[in-house]
């Protein structure tokens, strides 16, 4: 029986989500190196004060293609569309560290008072109305006869390489199918073997396609905003499926792939929140124009 | 001065016991190894001879002179990274290994200054990355040729390749790859030679790789047999007779069935430590290391055969016994340490023959070699506190579950650490005083779990390791990370015992003249009195040491030589610049202060009384020669 290991029962969960961030949050930063070849200590940003006339947005320095130091990532260009639309001027708190730690390490420590994507049924935040939705989607070549559709389809049992991302319901789902032991050596060789245990390691998206791209993996199967795009900006013709959101495991259980995406405040900041949603709203067709141009597949918000 | 007789004669040297060859089968070169080892001219393999036990029946250096080792000649490799190991001595040249890219030379001991060869093997570069614990090299093998094939020195490259060099020109005669380092799998073991072949493990284990033992055809590097760790019966290469008089230690199809599902296949327990051999079982002695992934929720059950001690026939690879010392490891206890052998009475007076092997789990373990059965089973230090003891019946550990390791349990003041309360230092084994000279960790952790959500169903579940000294160190100051002692195997007991400032982390060499020898990771070279632990001597070394020491006479004069090149994982924060003190699972933190003692080095050092050597006559070696030479 392939293994589903206990931290996925927590995570298709949000109730569970709930229970862990009960846990001791750690004081000291994560971003330790395991191995070693530089030292990499995250210095905490300059914060600039909190101004009604600004938007402080937390931002990570290296989450592309949603969000880069340049500002040109698809949810940089979304928070200046959805500032404007407040009537506030767009100011970027950065964190050089993956957005993972933006709730924990901008946000809560109030040096920055909005995170721009995060699951609308979030538990540590007070979350706007979502602004989009989207979904997992298996990634394969347009002239591959592969077109998976499925994580039931047979043939994802006996391809070459999948590439997935670490922690995610692709993941979860290659070790569903029990493939997971095969394809290992071949996610940590993306990553330069690094062996993540107080260290967040993640595939990086663009790494993610190219190995779609030279064939190097028959499939992968990514959250689309985070691979739409490279995708769009291929010269091998890639294809995007959407992973149906009734997906269940083998034992039964049904792992969603589809999410409302939303922006998110601290839980006291009510009036920030009404504030954002007006702006969304405001913004609407700024934002579909940005998804539009990026390639984002985008579904019917809930 | 001039060469006596004394190193020449075994039977003078006999104490140390090595049961007779009957059944070992066609007496190869295993014979002639053996007999190489039994000289005191020779350091032949790794840990001296094949009871693993760095014991040398030298007197010249002894307890009353030892302050006078100056010394003789010293050799820089030009590397820097962590010099663990220790060289070989054989045929009156000395064999230096390195850190990577694992350089090999070869001196003649008459006139260390001329290189006889060099080995520096090309290699690919992406091995640096996929290494975990710095750079390092655990030693060569050497075997001694039978008359068609030259004799050959035999190492290991972190790249994954196995090489047979011969001995006396330094050329390759065959190349083969043992592990793939585009899986993860490097190597940094020290080969080791029996009969007519040479055994090599894996690494890796952090990345899931399945970890096996190999054994190559000597002298050409084809593949004889391959156990693995993990797996059906058949990869496990059990023998009929496996745990036969230990049935509760577990038998058939658990490689399989103390797993879940498939996690057998990523489960680790490699091994990159030591072995020992006993002709007269013909069988091998290792332990297996760590199981994959470190969570231990996502891999249910005993996870067998990771942190096993195995004794397997020589020949065939076939597993005769098999004890799981940490079922279901939640600490990184790789149970891949020194075994060294000995024969000794036991508590009811019986004569045993016995393997000792100081586990990372702070669990000093005391087995009879023959069957497995345990004899002892004691706490390193009283400090340890994972397990309260272990049941010498059942043979499992009771563990105390405060300090277990799970993702819903903040855990303080785990002893021993991550890094375990002995680490791949080589220890030794005096038979005259039936004492085990252990070199040891005193450093403990918190282990703190966390989990970080993220979106889309994405989350990241981390543990954050912090590490510390011991209860008997200085928890302020970040001293008192080690200690030396000298240990009982049969009365449990320790005979002495000595703090240092940092743990002793490359092992110990014991001698006839009742000294223990050892170094540290502050750079000192450093000798005790064998009975009462009193420090006699010390010479400061240009780097920390990570290997053991090694004693040999040339031409009746006994040196002392010693790697010297900090690094390894202690040395992490230092060799790769490194602030964060969770950094390198916490190593950065514990050792935090050794940088305001020692720097990166590389090299040999040898010493002698007085510093004789081969230089005493100025003009040994000399381009220009004396006149009327």
């Amino acid at each position: 029986m392939p293994l589903l290991g206990g931290l996925l029962r927590a995570a298709t969960c949000a109730a569970a989500l709930l229970a862990l961030t009960a846990l001791p949050g750690p004081s000291r930063a994560q971003e330790s190196e395991a191995q070693a070849v530089q030292s990499d200590a995250a210095k905490a940003p300059a914060a600039p004060a909190a101004d009604p006339s600004t938007l402080r947005i937390c931002a990570s320095e290296k989450q592309p293609p949603l969000s880069m130091k340049d500002g040109t990532g698809l949810e940089n260009r979304i928070a200046v569309a959805v500032a404007e639309g407040m009537g506030r001027k767009p100011v970027f708190v950065w964190l050089a560290k993956p957005a993972i730690y933006l709730v924990r390490d901008g946000l809560e420590k109030r040096l920055c008072d909005v995170v721009v994507g995060l699951d609308s049924d979030d538990p540590r935040v007070l979350t706007t109305k979502p602004y989009y939705r989207a979904g997992y989607v298996f990634l394969t070549k347009a002239d591959s006869g592969l077109d998976i559709a499925s994580w039931k389809d047979p043939r994802l049992k006996t391809i070459d390489h999948m590439v997935v991302p670490f922690g995610s319901p692709g993941e979860a789902m290659l070790k569903d199918i029990g493939r997971y032991e095969e394809d290992m050596a071949y996610l940590y060789s993306l990553v330069g073997f690094r062996a993540p245990r107080n260290q967040y390691t993640q595939i990086d998206p663009g790494r993610l396609v190219s190995e779609v791209a030279q064939g190097k993996a028959a499939v992968g199967v990514a959250f689309a905003p985070d691979i739409a795009r490279y995708v769009k900006d291929s010269a091998v013709p890639l294809r995007m499926a959407p992973v149906p959101n009734d997906t269940v495991t083998s034992d039964g259980r049904t792992m969603p792939q589809d999410f409302d995406q939303s922006m998110g405040v601290r839980k006291d900041d009510a009036a920030l929140k009404d504030a954002l949603d007006a702006g969304i709203a405001k913004a609407k067709p700024r934002i579909d124009a940005i998804l539009k141009q990026d390639g984002v597949p985008v579904a019917a918000t809930n | 001065m001039r060469l006596g007789q004394l190193s020449r004669s075994a039977s003078v040297l006999a104490m140390v016991a090595v049961a007779p060859l009957g059944l070992a089968g066609a007496a190869f070169a295993n014979d002639k190894l053996n007999e190489l080892a039994k000289s005191e001219d020779n350091w032949v393999m790794p840990g001296k001879n094949y009871d693993s036990n760095n014991y040398s029946e030298l007197t010249q250096i002894n307890k009353s002179n030892v302050k006078q080792l100056r010394p003789a000649w010293t050799f820089s490799t030009g590397l820097l990274n962590g010099h663990e190991g220790a060289p070989l001595v054989v045929d009156g040249k000395m064999y230096v290994h390195t850190s990577f890219p694992n350089y090999t030379f070869a001196l003649d001991l008459d006139d260390p200054g001329h290189i006889l060869w060099q080995d520096k093997p090309k290699q690919n570069p992406a091995a640096r990355s996929v290494a975990c614990c710095d750079l390092v090299n655990r030693g060569l093998a050497y075997w001694p040729g039978d008359g068609k094939t030259p004799p050959l020195i035999l190492k290991t490259q972190l790249d994954g390749h196995v090489a047979a060099l011969n001995a006396q020109t330094g050329e390759t005669v065959w190349k083969i790859e043992n592990s793939d380092i585009k899986v993860g799998s490097t190597l940094t073991i020290a080969p080791y030679v029996v009969k007519d072949k040479v055994i090599v493990g894996s690494s890796g284990a952090e990345l899931g790789v399945r970890g096996y033992l190999t054994a190559y055809d000597v002298k050409t590097g084809a593949q004889v047999w391959r156990a693995y760790a993990t797996g059906p019966d058949q990869d496990l290469l059990l023998a009929d007779d496996f745990n036969i008089k230990n049935a509760h230690y577990g038998q058939k199809n658990l490689g399989t069935t103390t797993w879940e599902g498939d996690a057998w296949k990523i489960g680790g327990g490699t091994n990159w430590g030591w072995y020992a051999y006993d002709p007269g079982t013909n069988m091998i002695y290792f332990g297996t290391g760590n199981p994959a992934p470190w969570n231990e929720t996502m891999r249910p059950g005993d996870n067998k055969w990771t942190m096993t001690i195995f004794g397997r026939d020589a020949d065939t690879g076939q597993a005769h016994f098999g004890y799981q010392k940490t079922p279901h490891d939640e600490w990184d206890y790789a149970g891949v340490n020194v075994m060294m052998l000995s024969e000794q009475k036991d508590k009811d007076g019986k004569m045993r023959k016995l393997l000792t092997h100081p586990d990372r789990n702070g669990i000093v373990y005391t087995l009879d070699r023959t069957d497995g059965s345990l004899v002892s089973a004691n706490k390193i230090d009283d400090t340890v506190n994972v397990f309260k003891s272990v049941d010498l019946k059942s043979g499992t550990p009771v563990r105390d579950p405060e300090y277990g390791t799970r993702m819903d349990h903040l855990a303080k003041d785990i002893c021993p650490s991550a890094m375990g309360y002995h680490n791949q230092g080589h220890d030794s084994y005096d038979p005259k005083r039936q004492a085990f000279y252990m070199g040891i960790n005193h450093i403990c952790m918190d282990w703190e779990p966390f989990m970080l959500p993220y979106r889309a169903g994405q989350f990241f579940v981390g543990a954050t390791l912090n590490m510390y000294p011991g209860p008997k160190g200085d928890r302020q100051n970040y001293e008192g990370l080690g200690q030396i002692k000298s240990y009982n195997a049969i009365t449990g007991k320790f005979n002495w015992e000595k703090m240092e400032r940092f743990a002793v982390w490359g092992g110990t060499t014991a001698t006839a003249g009742n000294i223990v020898l050892y170094g540290t990771l502050d750079g000192f070279i450093k000798a005790r009195d064998s009975d009462n632990g009193d420090l006699l001597w010390k010479f400061k070394l240009p780097s920390g040491a990570i290997g053991y020491p090694i004693t040999y006479s040339h031409k009746g004069q006994q040196f002392v030589a010693i790697n010297y090149g900090v690094g390894g994982w202690p040395g992490v924060g230092l060799v790769f610049d490194l602030q964060d003190p969770t950094a390198g699972l916490g190593a950065v933190g514990a050792f935090k202060k050794l940088a305001n003692y020692t720097q990166m080095g590389g090299g040999v050092i040898v010493f002698s009384l007085d510093g004789k050597g081969p230089y005493d006559d100025p003009n040994v070696g000399e381009y220009q020669q004396a006149a009327n030479k």
